[in-house]
């Protein structure tokens, strides 16, 4: 792994005086050459601190980090951030007010090795180009809007063309429609280049569209890494589950098992889900069922896996309606069509597929089940 | 692993940083430098002046063993019933000033920024620019005007009254309250008029909208913001005036009026005999305390006021009061006031300026008109070596200052320890040493360290520094607190080692807020008399004292020459200053 990343049994915390925050907790990451790896969260779940000790923007307790087989952090070494062969995009762009963008784009060749002015230029206007700021290169850093600093936060981060681009949330300051405009052409850039790649964000669309491996992160610790389709489609836990989209668990117990599906009895009555060969009859299990995979229909209807509820929140929302349902105890999240919108109050029937029900270990669960399913 | 890469890896193999501690940033050498030099500044004159005042000092201060303790000084002092007397009449001035001094500049600001008071622009320039003037001169040209005997205003007031003196006179305890209260009316107002001003009239709105009445909104949410600025402006306002010597020198030395600043002053530099400084440092350490009481309170009171989110980024325009038919008598009242205040002084030392002698003010005196005074005193030496002193301690002082501000408060800001904590305290504290104190404990140390300073004029900049490194550090703290981290880290990972990262993007960023912090100091230097009065020596007059020399030597025309160079200087420039900085940054 040429130009990889290699983190082992990372370790960093906060404060002192007994105060202390664990924040990135016993870590180990591999990441190929030319990934686009992700590190999920929320706020506070030591992504960006461990993105931050990559870049050596912060020292870690103990631990070892590899930037393209370089040891750049262990017990004896700490290479001071200006060595590390990286480039950095913030959340706030760190655009330098008081330089002009060719500026800003040249710092990271004016102080490193020396280097003809000619070849500067050239260097500069090819990292411009690459983000379409091509036409602004004169133009002072405080003119640009909040999405064109970002694009030459970007150029800025490549253009020393280092081993590894690491992206602190660098999104999320944009409106919705630039994000989703950007999203793409962080991609595209990326591959066309081909480098090794680390981004944060606590964006679960983000992560899933843009990278070859996500590791989802909780209280310093990853409780699961894989690509977005494993993610998405076969979270670990309930925690995993729940963050990446708006999932309704079902406690329950498995009672019979066949080639196609695993039945399981909730207390709102029986589900047939996925087959999992790892659940034994009898276990205590969840199943989570995402909100898109769940159809409402007209009170009534009956068959395989359907559910009667009592609709308790219905927000229109342009392209789906996003519902609350209630029955029993539990509280199903679902989308519908928008052309058929079912009014607070209104009595439907929810129905799921049985591949859509991922059946995960009871176990397996982080907190107390009903506060989860009551959500 | 290219070859490059290695090499790195290896250079930085036999490690300097060991494993840390977490949460702990190692300091850099120069972090510590600083923080030495900031010891040296502010913990050094307190050692000294508590060192002096617990030893017989008739030897000199003795600052290795063995000691020579006694608590005679402790006794002398505290025995005395003087001090009780100084004690009293530095309270009665100090309230008195500040109270008239703020019921004048509440309601200057009142009517600048809440209501439609015709030239609200124009009326903040003038209130202000009497800023600039010294208090030394201010106290002399009050002195003047207001002289028992041959006082111009005396003379006019007699001219329909009778009488064959008074009624003013400046050399009272009322004369000096009157004078001095005067002079802490352009900060007092700056201070309090900013934060009338940032005040986010959403909040006033908010209230209103609430169904409180205008009464109602004014106790329950205007007052209250503004509560910890005017506590603030209050405690602030208080050591300048239990600090400065000037107008009670000016003023107070004539008329038997002596206050604790003067009461230091004249124990170090007595008419008869040598100094005491054993007796001179305890009476310091008593102004000291009676400083640094409240500034504690004030210290918490700043803190806290971060909690009052008034000031936002956006431009607000506050509602405004409308005055009606009061707003152009409001004006001329103003009018009035700036004329009494700051017109009529200056007039007044311009026209002792150009007399031979001062002899009763009449329309004859006109018709002596000499510009004698101006040649004679332009032509002297003295006066331009003490120009050059002037200048020279004011570049000396700014320099250092700022230089030992920034990297300070790159500390206080950006290490995340208890260190930042610390540099923050230790450069707060020469606020809350009164500047006749920090000149006594530093003529205190360069008498003891072999140090070839003494009497020299970088005595009085070592302590101009060290009286302005909290105003210093202020305003660099703010300044960096607003560079957002995030720039200097891009700096880092762009591959920038710490000095460029200084060079290219943190110097550049707080250049605003140095030359902003180089000109307030070196505006203050220039206008200080405490210092320079208590250190000075043959060699290192500076026009401030100059004046004072003159003045006290009764040579009035030389005096009001000096006056009027100096106080067109410090005007003109703190105009210019204010004109690209804020208001609140004095403090």
């Amino acid at each position: 792994m040429a130009n990889g990343i290699r983190i082992d049994r990372l370790r960093h915390s906060y404060g002192r005086n007994g105060h202390e925050v664990t924040a990135v907790d016993d870590v180990s990451i591999d990441i190929a050459e030319n990934e686009f790896y992700t590190l999920l969260g929320p706020s506070g779940c030591g992504k960006t601190t461990t993105l931050r000790c990559i870049a050596g923007l912060e020292q870690p307790d103990s631990g070892t980090i590899e930037l393209g087989g370089t040891v750049v952090v262990s017990d004896r070494v700490s290479v001071p951030t200006y060595r590390r062969d990286i480039g950095m995009v913030f959340q706030d762009y760190a655009v330098w007010p008081h330089m002009s963008v060719f500026d800003n784009v040249a710092f990271p060749l004016q102080v490193g090795k020396r280097m003809p002015r000619s070849e500067i230029a050239d260097r500069v206007e090819q990292a411009l180009a690459l983000v379409n700021m091509s036409q602004y290169i004169d133009r002072r850093a405080t003119q640009l809007s909040g999405g064109q600093q970002q694009r030459l936060s970007l150029a800025r981060a490549l253009v020393r063309q280092p081993k590894v681009l690491l992206l602190d949330e660098p999104l999320s300051n944009l409106d919705a429609k630039l994000r989703e405009q950007m999203r793409g052409e962080l991609r595209l850039i990326q591959q066309s280049i081909g480098i090794t790649t680390v981004f944060v964000t606590h964006d679960q669309l983000e992560a899933l569209s843009l990278s070859t491996r996500i590791a989802v992160m909780k209280d310093g610790k990853v409780v699961q890494e894989g690509t977005p389709h494993d993610i998405y489609l076969h979270p670990q836990n309930e925690f995993v589950a729940d963050f990446i989209g708006a999932t309704t668990f079902v406690s329950g117990v498995a009672v019979a098992t066949t080639k196609e599906s695993l039945s399981v009895e909730t207390p709102v009555g029986a589900f047939a889900c996925a087959p999992d060969e790892t659940i034994t009859l009898g276990q205590d299990v969840i199943i989570a069922i995402r909100p898109e995979a769940i159809t409402v229909s007209e009170s009534g209807e009956t068959g395989a896996n359907t559910i009667q509820g009592q609709v308790e929140l219905s927000l229109f929302g342009g392209e789906a309606v996003d519902y609350r349902v209630r029955a029993g105890d539990v509280l199903f999240r679902a989308r519908g069509d928008a052309r058929q919108q079912y009014a607070a109050g209104a009595r439907v029937t929810l129905s799921v597929r049985a591949g859509d029900c991922v059946v995960l270990p009871a176990s397996a669960v982080g907190g107390p089940l009903v506060e989860a399913s009551a959500r | 692993m290219t070859n490059e890469t290695l090499k790195v890896a290896r250079e930085t193999w036999p490690p300097l940083r060991r494993r840390r501690r977490p949460g702990k940033r190692r300091l850099g050498i120069g972090s510590i430098l600083l923080l030495i030099v900031l010891m040296y500044l502010v913990i050094g004159p307190i050692v000294m002046l508590v060192l002096s005042s617990a030893e017989d000092t008739s030897g000199g201060v003795v600052i290795s063993p063995p000691f020579p303790w006694t608590i005679n000084n402790v006794v002398t002092v505290m025995a005395d019933p003087r001090t009780y007397a100084i004690l009293g009449s530095t309270l009665v001035f100090s309230i008195a000033c500040l109270v008239i001094a703020f019921v004048i500049s509440l309601t200057l600001a009142w009517l600048v920024e809440r209501t439609d008071l015709p030239l609200p622009g124009f009326v903040y320039v003038i209130t202000v620019a009497p800023a600039g003037m010294p208090g030394v001169i201010s106290a002399i040209a009050w002195g003047l005007l207001m002289n028992p005997t041959n006082g111009v205003l005396n003379l006019v007031l007699r001219h329909f009254g009778g009488g064959t003196e008074g009624p003013l006179n400046a050399y009272t305890l009322p004369g000096m309250i009157f004078v001095q209260s005067l002079a802490l009316v352009p900060l007092t107002f700056l201070l309090v008029t900013a934060s009338l001003r940032n005040m986010n009239p959403n909040l006033e709105d908010a209230a209103r909208t609430s169904g409180a009445s205008s009464w109602t909104v004014l106790r329950r949410v205007s007052v209250p913001l503004l509560t910890p600025v005017l506590i603030g402006a209050l405690i602030y306002q208080f050591v300048t005036v239990v600090e400065g010597v000037d107008i009670p020198l000016v003023l107070g030395l004539p008329g038997h009026v002596t206050v604790f600043s003067t009461q230091v002053y004249l124990t170090t530099h007595p008419a008869f005999g040598l100094p005491n400084y054993g007796v001179s440092s305890m009476y310091g350490i008593l102004l000291l305390i009676l400083a640094a009481a409240p500034l504690l309170l004030y210290y918490r009171v700043i803190r806290k006021a971060q909690d009052y989110a008034t000031v936002g980024g956006k431009s607000f325009r506050p509602r405004k009061q409308r005055l009606g038919r009061w707003r152009w008598f409001a004006f001329a009242l103003i009018m009035l006031y700036v004329l009494v205040s700051f017109v009529l002084p200056l007039l007044m030392l311009i026209y002792a300026s150009l007399q031979p002698y001062l002899g009763l003010f009449s329309f004859e005196s006109f018709s002596r008109f000499t510009l004698a005074g101006w040649t004679s005193t332009l032509g002297s030496s003295l006066f331009w070596s003490s120009l050059g002193n002037t200048i020279a301690v004011g570049l000396g002082a700014s320099a250092a200052v700022m230089l030992l501000s920034v990297g300070l408060s790159w500390i206080v800001v950006r290490a995340k320890s208890r260190i930042s904590w610390l540099t923050d305290a230790l450069a707060f504290i020469p606020h809350a040493i009164p500047g006749v104190v920090i000149a006594l404990a530093v003529l205190l140390i360069y008498l003891v360290i072999p140090v070839p300073v003494f009497g020299t004029i970088w005595i009085i900049v070592i302590a101009m520094a060290t009286q302005y490194l909290s105003l210093g550090t202020r305003l660099a703290t703010g300044g960096i607190s607003q560079i957002q981290i995030g720039l200097e880290e891009a700096a880092r990972t762009s591959g920038a080692r710490g000095w460029r990262v200084w060079g290219r993007v943190l110097l550049p960023l707080l250049r605003p807020v140095l030359i902003n912090g180089f000109l307030l100091v070196f505006l203050n230097s220039i206008k200080n008399l405490t210092l320079p009065l208590v250190l000075q020596s043959s060699d290192n007059v500076v026009l401030s004292t100059l004046i004072w020399t003159s003045w006290s030597d009764g040579k009035v025309a030389e005096t009001a020459v000096l006056s009027v160079i100096l106080t067109a200087v410090t005007v003109v420039a703190s105009i210019l200053l204010r004109r690209f900085s804020g208001a609140q940054e004095e403090l």
